[in-house]
């Protein structure tokens, strides 16, 4: 594969769309993942890169997000029907590592309002972060449900361990226009954080939760 | 049967020529082998019964012969390398040192035979590594055990030996990890970091070996594991380095071999030197394998740095020295700052070693600064900030100390901006007026600091020009905000784009399209407006077409080839379109207006970015950054570059928290060694000859001539050939004259 068209994602991604919404229809909403291979990269010399980008739609509506807060920020939460805390439920887990854990394990991302933020690492010690999901400040002043949206819409490339990752991007529920823009920015943010470009890239697969996966580089 | 009688007619009992025999022919000298083993069964026993013997020689010799043939006769020698492995593992304290360095090598020997596995010789040798007392065995066994590894390893990774070696280090760096005196743990620390530093172990495992033996209780353990993860990096780069030194010059081969006589050997060397080059360039091109930083492959860096800090640091452990604690302390900040982990405690206690008169203050700043990130609340920084401004920069401190406060009050800032309040800011700030360089420019250093991440901290006056104009649209800093990124100028490429676009319909003298595009005109391209008319001007001659034709080529041969006809054809594919445009006479300026309005959302989204696209982006976005430097142009303060984002990825340099070194006074002495050095071929001050008095010759006829007198050779001067013609006849007359005289008075 030696170069990537536009005309070669939307055709990818049309085929994908066409499998998971027609011909092999799930009982889900099945998730896009936009996987990357790296080559040429030495993690050592290089530095390790990490990112995160707000896309334009909303990959994954399914998360679930908790919100962290005072009194006037759980009264909004419960306005939007959003799950929430407080510092009292806060102070209940009393720092035991198992709950904390259990805590992180079952939100996908956390939002906390500004006055109680910078107590969150004496409150809950490492477990979120460890989890990488420390939460997202919130002012008073700002819209949550506003906010929400944006936590939902944003990705974080991250190399681990290994020279591969991978990314939410999309559902299958989304249009193809909306697919291909929140793809292809994906796409060049990635390219634009390696340090040798387009070169760094060893592949781009797309892949819904349960479709063989589509190559576009 | 030839053979045989031949054979017979030497002496068997020759131990090298009897293995030489063998060798040939196995089966038929069965029986002397058999015979030979015999008699080293009954030494063995006598060894067994009394293992400090002294007469080790035959049975030394006979050890090497059994090792060399045993792999001829499986059958009888079962028991041989067990044997062997017995002998060494129970008598190795007292053995002759002979005797036991050539059991070690029959061991090497049998299994460079295949008689034995890897597996087993090392099982051997390990405990005998750890249990024996004499240096030249654990060297000798050392050198073994790692050449054995990396052999295993050079094809492809083996990994069931690895796994087994790896499990014994473990084990041994677990017995004794509670135990201060234990010593076991060191040899597996030293292997694990030789065999990391040679590649040949570079997982996960190996890395949590070394994350055991770091919470040893044993200080020389703890630190030469500690010391591996803070510097085995760099160590591992110069060993490549190293690795690169041995690099042959083919130029100086091939013309030493061009010299003299030509010959099979000369040349061989030159095909040598060929093959080695063109390994190297192999080697030079194959990707590199995947290497992660040993900081990076730990399993669970927050429960590590906790357990660090818990055992090595705590206020109750007094056992280690204060170097052995600051490195600890360097492993466990480092930690921090590259995971961005939070073990609070940490920060209370490097508070107690923040004060001017501690040993190694740069070092325990840097760690702190270290220590430091976004993601530590600011309320446990503050007091850091606090303490280090009020012990190092005051009033009536040494300028050094001063450096090293403010640098690395900058270096923590950076890390973690919320940890500095404004009124502190703005006191410290004031020492850019300091007399001494080094305070001055760390002043500065924090002042350009604050200008890019919170400018409305500092003074007004503090702020400079680019950092109050981009004031508007800069956000607060607010604690756990993690930006989220976008590709850095990627307006400046739309624009650049746009403006590309524009100029080529410019070229092209599109009437209508100036004019539609006249009545939308945002103000700021005017600039690329105008440009575009001009061009159109100059359109006849025909010069701007070919000149702005041949820029674009260039800037795609920079780039990349393959690239290149896929953005011509595009190029192709626009012009096109326009041509369409032109010959239906539709007024196509406000489609392309509402192009432009669309655009700038929609960028990123709508198209891939090709390397070529990169390549300008990196060209545009340097540029704006100069432009911002100089302070000039419209574009300049609009796009404000974000400097490079701190990563955490390296440690501190200490050199940074310094400052620039200050040259004291020197003493009488060193001034005295300056002026020597300076005078050093120099010549000798006095007069011009005395300096050539040293000279192997004396004056020669030219300087003589050179250096006669004037007046002396004035008369001479003239030559007989320039006289004039009045002169000529005079002294033709004079001559005359005295001629007759001469012959009046005769």
């Amino acid at each position: 594969m030696s170069k990537i068209t536009v005309a070669g994602v939307r055709g990818n991604v049309k085929e994908l769309l066409e499998y998971s919404t027609n011909e092999k229809k799930r009982n889900f909403l099945e998730t896009v993942e936009l996987q990357i291979g790296l080559k040429n990269y030495d993690p050592q010399r290089d530095k390790r890169f990490s990112g995160t980008v707000k896309l334009p739609q909303v990959p994954r509506p399914g998360m679930t997000i908790c919100i962290l807060g005072d009194q006037h920020d759980i009264d909004r939460a419960k306005h939007h029907s959003f799950e929430s805390m407080s510092v009292d439920d806060l102070k209940k887990l009393n720092k035991n590592k198992k709950l904390i854990k259990k805590l992180a394990r079952k939100y996908d991302a956390f939002i906390a309002s500004e006055q109680l933020i910078k107590q969150i690492p004496r409150l809950l010690g490492p477990g979120l972060s460890k989890a990488g999901k420390f939460p997202t400040p919130v002012s008073h002043a700002e819209d949550l449900a506003q906010k929400v949206t944006d936590v939902k819409c944003t990705i974080k490339f991250q190399l681990k361990k290994v020279l591969c990752l991978g990314v939410a991007v999309g559902n299958v529920g989304m249009t193809e226009d909306h697919l291909i823009g929140n793809i292809m920015l994906a796409i060049n943010y990635l390219v634009s954080l390696l340090k040798k470009g387009w070169q760094n890239v060893g592949s781009l697969t797309i892949k819904a939760s349960m479709s063989p996966p589509k190559r576009l580089y | 049967m030839v053979k045989r009688k031949r054979a017979g007619l030497v002496k068997v009992q020759n131990l090298p020529m009897l293995q030489n025999l063998i060798r040939r022919d196995p089966p038929s000298y069965r029986e002397e082998f058999i015979l030979q083993y015999r008699h080293y069964e009954s030494q063995r026993d006598i060894f067994m019964s009394q293992p400090d013997g002294s007469e080790s020689e035959t049975f030394c010799e006979l050890v090497g012969f059994m090792s060399n043939v045993c792999s001829s006769f499986p059958d009888l020698t079962q028991e041989f390398p067990n044997d062997l492995a017995q002998l060494l593992l129970k008598n190795h304290a007292v053995l002759n040192y002979d005797l036991r360095e050539k059991l070690v090598q029959s061991l090497v020997l049998l299994r460079n035979k295949d008689v034995i596995a890897s597996t087993t010789l090392l099982q051997t040798l390990f405990p005998v590594l750890t249990a024996t007392q004499s240096k030249a065995l654990r060297t000798q066994i050392y050198t073994t055990i790692v050449s054995d590894i990396r052999n295993a390893n050079t094809k492809t990774r083996n990994h069931r030996l690895n796994k087994t070696v790896q499990a014994v280090l473990f084990g041994l760096v677990e017995a004794g990890k509670n135990d201060p005196a234990s010593t076991s743990g060191l040899w597996a620390v030293k292997l694990t970091r030789e065999l990391w530093k040679r590649r040949v172990w570079d997982d996960a495992r190996t890395v949590e070996i070394m994350k055991e033996a770091s919470l040893s209780a044993n200080g020389k353990v703890m630190s030469g594991s500690v010391r591996f993860f803070l510097g085995v990096d760099q160590e591992m780069e110069e060993a490549e380095d190293s690795d690169d030194g041995d690099d042959v010059n083919i130029g100086k081969v091939k013309h030493q071999a061009g010299i003299n006589k030509k010959t099979n050997k000369k040349k061989r060397k030159v095909d040598r030197a060929y093959a080695t080059l063109k390994k190297q360039q192999k080697n030079k091109n194959k990707p590199n394998p995947l290497n992660f930083s040993a900081l990076h492959l730990l399993h669970d860096p927050q429960g590590f740095a906790e357990n660090l800090f818990s055992k090595h640091l705590s206020r109750s452990n007094t056992k280690f020295k204060i170097e052995q604690k600051l490195l600890v302390l360097q492993l466990v900040s480092r930690l921090i700052g590259l995971h961005k982990l939070s073990v609070l405690g940490i920060y209370s206690y490097l508070l107690k070693y923040l004060s001017p008169r501690q040993r190694d203050v740069t070092h325990f700043l840097a760690c702190t600064a270290q220590a430091a990130h976004d993601l530590v609340p600011p309320d446990v920084l503050e007091p850091i900030v606090k303490k280090i401004a009020d012990e190092f920069v005051s009033e009536g401190v040494a300028s050094e100390v001063a450096t090293a406060g403010l640098n690395s009050i900058r270096e923590i800032c950076a890390r973690a901006p919320l940890a500095m309040n404004t009124t502190l800011l703005q006191d410290l700030v004031e020492y850019k007026g300091s007399k001494d360089k080094g305070v001055m420019m760390a002043a500065r250093g924090l002042i350009g600091l604050y200008r890019e991440i919170a400018p409305e901290m500092l003074k007004k006056k503090d702020r400079g020009k680019s950092a109050s104009m981009g004031m508007k649209d800069h956000e607060t800093l607010r604690f756990g905000i993690e930006k989220s990124g976008e590709i850095e100028g990627l307006e400046l490429l739309e624009e650049w784009k746009e403006e590309q676009r524009r100029l080529k319909r410019a070229e092209k003298g599109l009437d209508s399209d100036v004019e539609g595009e006249g009545l939308e005109e945002v103000e700021e391209d005017w600039g690329a407006w105008e440009a575009g008319s001009d061009d159109s001007d100059d359109d006849e001659t025909g010069w701007i077409n070919v000149d702005s034709d041949h820029e674009i080529e260039i800037s795609d041969s920079e780039d990349e080839s393959e690239k290149k006809p896929r953005k011509k054809s595009k190029k192709a594919g626009e012009e096109e379109e326009e041509k369409v445009t032109k010959d239906s006479e539709t007024p196509n300026g406000q489609l392309i207006d509402e192009e432009i309005e669309k655009k700038p959302s929609t960028f990123a989204t709508t198209r891939i970015l090709t390397p070529a696209d990169f390549a300008k982006l990196a060209e545009l976005r340097t540029q704006a950054g100069l432009d911002k430097l100089l302070g000039n142009g419209k574009k300049a303060d609009k796009h404000h570059t974000n400097r490079t984002p701190i990563t955490n990825e390296d440690a501190v340099d200490v050199l940074a928290i310094q400052g620039p070194a200050k040259r004291g006074k020197a003493d009488k002495e060193a001034r005295l060694a300056v002026a020597a050095e300076g005078r050093e071929g120099r010549d000798k001050f006095g007069s011009k000859k005395g300096k050539h008095a040293e000279k192997s010759h004396s004056t020669t006829n030219k300087e003589k001539e050179r250096k006669k007198n004037f007046l002396m050779t004035v008369r001479k001067a003239k030559g007989k050939q320039k006289r004039s013609l009045v002169e000529k006849r005079r002294v033709l007359r004079a001559h005359v004259e005295k001629q007759k005289k001469a012959a009046r008075k005769h």
